[in-house]
């Protein structure tokens, strides 16, 4: 019955491959599907926060910091509960990071506030003493790129149907409206805040740098 | 016997014999059962490597295929009607049987998590740790609560726990002036005790600064008569009547865990909270921990 097959050697690994790439494939898939399906209640990034993140991505934060705390006690009794794979399901890209010069930073929100931050990238050595994290004192005087980010929300709203703009979830919008709701969330990130630069360049409808990351920080939960 | 067994035969012979002269050499502890067990290993495996290379080098010279050829051949090559191995035929079967047990039970029920591991690896610490601190003593839990703080505490409130100045809670004393006042001046509703919420102006003006004035001095000297007003929640003492209210006076292990739990928005900044990042003995003991700061 096959033996047109045994004679066509080459058509028949062909064949051969198809059979158990396909038999690899349905063992595989599903379970990365369902991996990757995003953790119940998980919200795409308000457009501020996705400029903290470029912020996050620009500064090189990645080099020092990880964002993905691995299921051994040590890590979990420091940073809190391990990472799940579909808490990053609007990461594009993750930043886990491969290097700890500094700790993870996958939760940081839940245990670092906003004055805190402002402290830390002014000056880290004033709150954590034998800190070799440089002081990043140019986020406070740059002005974050909300333009980018919103292009980067609207891409992935388009091309991979992350969901913005549902009910009772994150509202994209227009440009405008975007860069408006970015702004209501810089002033209450600023009314932490201490610096008044800062301050002032958010009365003044600007959002440094310092402002963004702060956003996108307090976000890792 | 043939000169190909007793070619194997020498060459183990030598080997045997440089086991032993090396044995004599070295001045090798016979006495020791390593030692012992070390050499009769070496002379072993030298017979039998030769002994066993001589064998079947000898039965694929001589050796001749025996029995019965079934009837089929394909190109002039037959095929014997041989009974199996019954060594081969029995692990074949056993292998079957496993195989159906792994692949049923074996393999399902004893497969590798890397979550599972962890969740087994914190319950053992778990039980552990309850039960080496169940009735732990002063000094392990101010050395408990002192890591602990080092860890979780100190990036905000400073190794000292002296609030690096003003950036957090100072824990050398229990409050500030300034931080009765804004209590005073804002309520405060945030750390969940049974008392409930604290409404906001409950003393005004030298009333307020006579209070601030006295809480914040440690609650020492004579009880200004506003503080009325605050005892009938914090007790008359500012104790905090047994659990219902916050302490005023000191640091106790109400304030600590409540603090941690809730997490606190004050006048100097917003605290998260640390619900689920330490157990209660951890908390127990960073209260002796933090108490012993404000004592000194």
């Amino acid at each position: 019955m096959f033996h047109w097959l045994e004679k066509n050697p080459f058509l028949f690994s062909v064949g051969v491959f198809l059979v158990i790439a396909f038999a690899g494939l349905v063992e595989i898939l599903p379970n990365f599907a369902e991996a990757s399906r995003p953790v119940v209640g998980l919200k795409p990034y308000t457009v501020l926060e996705l400029a903290g993140k470029e912020v996050y991505k620009k500064d090189h934060c990645i080099a020092c910091h990880s964002q993905l705390i691995r299921p051994f006690k040590a890590e979990t009794d420091r940073y809190g509960q391990y990472s799940l794979s579909g808490e990053y399901a609007y990461d594009r890209p993750f930043l886990w990071g491969s290097k700890r010069t500094g700790p993870d930073l996958h939760r940081v929100g839940n245990y670092r506030t906003t004055d805190w931050h402002e402290n830390h990238m002014w000056d880290p050595k004033s709150v954590v003493p034998q800190s070799i994290m440089p002081a990043y004192q140019h986020m406070f005087t740059n002005i974050a790129d909300i333009d980018t980010a919103y292009a980067e929300a609207l891409t992935v709203k388009t091309v991979f149907d992350t969901p913005y703009d549902t009910p009772n979830g994150v509202k994209l919008g227009t440009l405008d409206e975007a860069k408006a709701a970015a702004l209501e969330e810089a002033k209450a990130i600023a009314a932490d805040m201490k610096n008044q630069d800062v301050k002032d360049a958010v009365a003044n409808g600007q959002i440094p740098e310092i402002v963004a990351i702060i956003a996108y920080l307090n976000r890792l939960k | 016997m043939n000169s190909l067994m007793i070619k194997a035969l020498a060459f183990a012979a030598v080997l045997i014999i440089a086991t032993l002269v090396v044995v004599k050499q070295m001045n090798i502890d016979l006495s020791d059962p390593i030692n012992m067990i070390t050499m009769l290993g070496a002379v072993a495996i030298a017979a039998l490597t030769f002994g066993v290379s001589a064998k079947y080098v000898n039965q694929m010279k001589t050796d001749r295929a025996e029995g019965e050829l079934t009837e089929e051949n394909w190109d002039g090559i037959g095929e014997y009607k041989n009974e199996l191995p019954g060594g081969w035929a029995y692990s074949f079967l056993g292998v079957l049987i496993w195989a159906m047990w792994y692949f049923i039970a074996g393999y399902p029920v004893n497969a590798f998590s890397q979550i599972g591991m962890w969740n087994e690896e914190v319950k053992a610490y778990n039980t552990k740790f309850e039960e080496t601190h169940k009735n732990a003593d002063e000094a392990t839990l101010q050395q408990m609560g002192e890591s602990v703080f080092l860890v979780q505490c100190a990036p905000c409130h400073g190794e000292t726990g002296d609030g690096l100045s003003g950036k957090a809670q100072d824990f050398g004393s229990r409050m500030s002036k300034e931080q009765v006042l804004y209590a005073i001046q804002n309520g405060s509703n945030q750390l969940g005790y049974p008392m409930g919420a604290m409404p906001p102006m409950m003393a005004q003006g030298a009333d307020a600064e006579a209070i601030a004035e006295y809480v914040a001095g440690g609650m020492k000297g004579e009880q200004p008569a506003a503080f009325a007003v605050c005892s009938s929640c914090h007790g008359a003492d500012g104790q905090g009547n047994s659990g219902m209210a916050p302490n005023l006076a000191v640091y106790d292990e109400a304030v600590v865990s409540h603090t941690l739990e809730h997490g606190k928005k004050g006048q100097i900044g917003k605290m998260p909270s640390f619900k689920t990042m330490l157990t209660p003995v951890q908390q127990k003991a960073l209260a002796v921990y933090i108490q012993s700061l404000s004592a000194n």
